[in-house]
């Protein structure tokens, strides 16, 4: 039998993950697409505030949106309603997308015409943080009832995003929510970070968020 | 739990580099896996014999060396397990640290030939 040897490899296995997610990235910013990657616990809100910046913004821009769901349409059907070019990627039992799955999503979808895309990713607070998609910006939204405790539980997600949405902030009074509490949590793990309370149901707060995505997609490329 | 995914993978790239290398027997695999990071080494090894079934690395063991979730703490310097002491300094008992270690996921080496 050969000898056997010792072979030093130290790869990272997210190395070819953020190799696609950089490619992606670079070829959206040549042809003038703005990709945001959302990301959330499941019912805190994505798609209700998905479909209200469509609203918002449609004459404006051309949108599309891809929605990862473990098995249904429900949801691109009601991003399509609203006004967007939609696809639904059928995730099977993932629990994250992946740089390459946003890869096939975007060929799916077609997003040449397109000045935003958003990516719904999987209703987790967990593995979506752990992956670089190709977005250019990464946006977390945290709802109202899960309670201001959840960077305390969730840090990795807290502190990569760029943008902080806090939705339901219509239902604030009906639970032991601090704003000012969540806000010095979130900052401890990321100082830079931006936060937007709304509510996607009332139309409250949505302006200053509707302006950072106008803001961000003038200046893309 | 996406640990199925993450073994494949790995034995994605680690099949890469015996292709490359022309080599014709994989002993072991070693993976270095962080507390923090995105896999739990129970459910690796619970996955690693369905992702190797039926291929060339079906004799092939597996590994894993964690490494700790170790900070420092900015305000004496002290190294402790965030885990273990949540996230508190054992030292002084401020919570403030620069995470040194925990986040790792690598393949560090195989044993072949």
């Amino acid at each position: 039998m050969d000898e056997l040897k010792v072979f030093t490899i130290k790869k990272n296995i997210q190395e070819d993950n953020a190799k696609v997610a950089e490619i992606t990235r670079s070829q959206l910013r040549k042809q003038g697409t703005y990709l945001v990657n959302i990301m959330s616990s499941p019912g805190s809100g994505k798609t209700s505030t998905i479909v209200r910046t469509i609203k918002a913004l449609k004459d404006e821009m051309k949108i599309g949106v891809m929605e990862a769901d473990i098995d249904s349409d429900v949801d691109a059907k009601a991003v399509q309603e609203a006004g967007a070019k939609a696809i639904q990627l059928h995730t099977g039992g993932m629990c994250h997308l992946d740089a390459t799955m946003t890869r096939q999503g975007i060929e799916e979808l077609g997003v040449e015409e397109l000045d935003l895309v958003f990516l719904e990713n999987i209703g987790n607070l967990i593995c979506p943080a752990g992956y670089d998609t190709g977005a250019m910006k990464n946006v977390a939204i945290l709802s109202v009832p899960e309670g201001d405790d959840k960077p305390l539980k969730y840090p990795k997600i807290f502190g990569k995003v760029d943008v902080l949405i806090v939705n339901k902030i219509d239902a604030i009074e009906h639970f032991d929510f601090r704003m000012d509490l969540l806000e010095e949590r979130v900052r401890r793990l990321n100082e830079d970070i931006i936060i937007f309370p709304i509510s996607a149901k009332t139309g409250e707060g949505l302006d200053e968020w509707l302006n950072w995505i106008r803001k961000e997609v003038r200046k893309r490329g | 739990m996406h640990e199925l995914g993450i073994v494949y993978e790995v034995v994605r790239i680690v099949d890469g580099f015996v292709q490359e290398n022309q080599l014709t027997k994989v002993e072991k695999i070693v993976l270095e896996v962080g507390q923090l990071s995105q896999a739990i080494p129970r459910f690796l090894e619970e996955c690693y014999p369905a992702a190797v079934s039926e291929t060339a690395y079906e004799d092939t063991k597996l590994e894993i060396i964690v490494l700790p979730a170790n900070g420092k703490c900015k305000s004496c310097n002290e190294v402790y397990n965030i885990i273990e002491h949540r996230r508190i300094c054992p030292k002084c008992h401020r919570d403030e640290y620069a995470l040194i270690s925990g986040e790792e996921f690598n393949i560090k080496e195989i044993v072949a030939g």
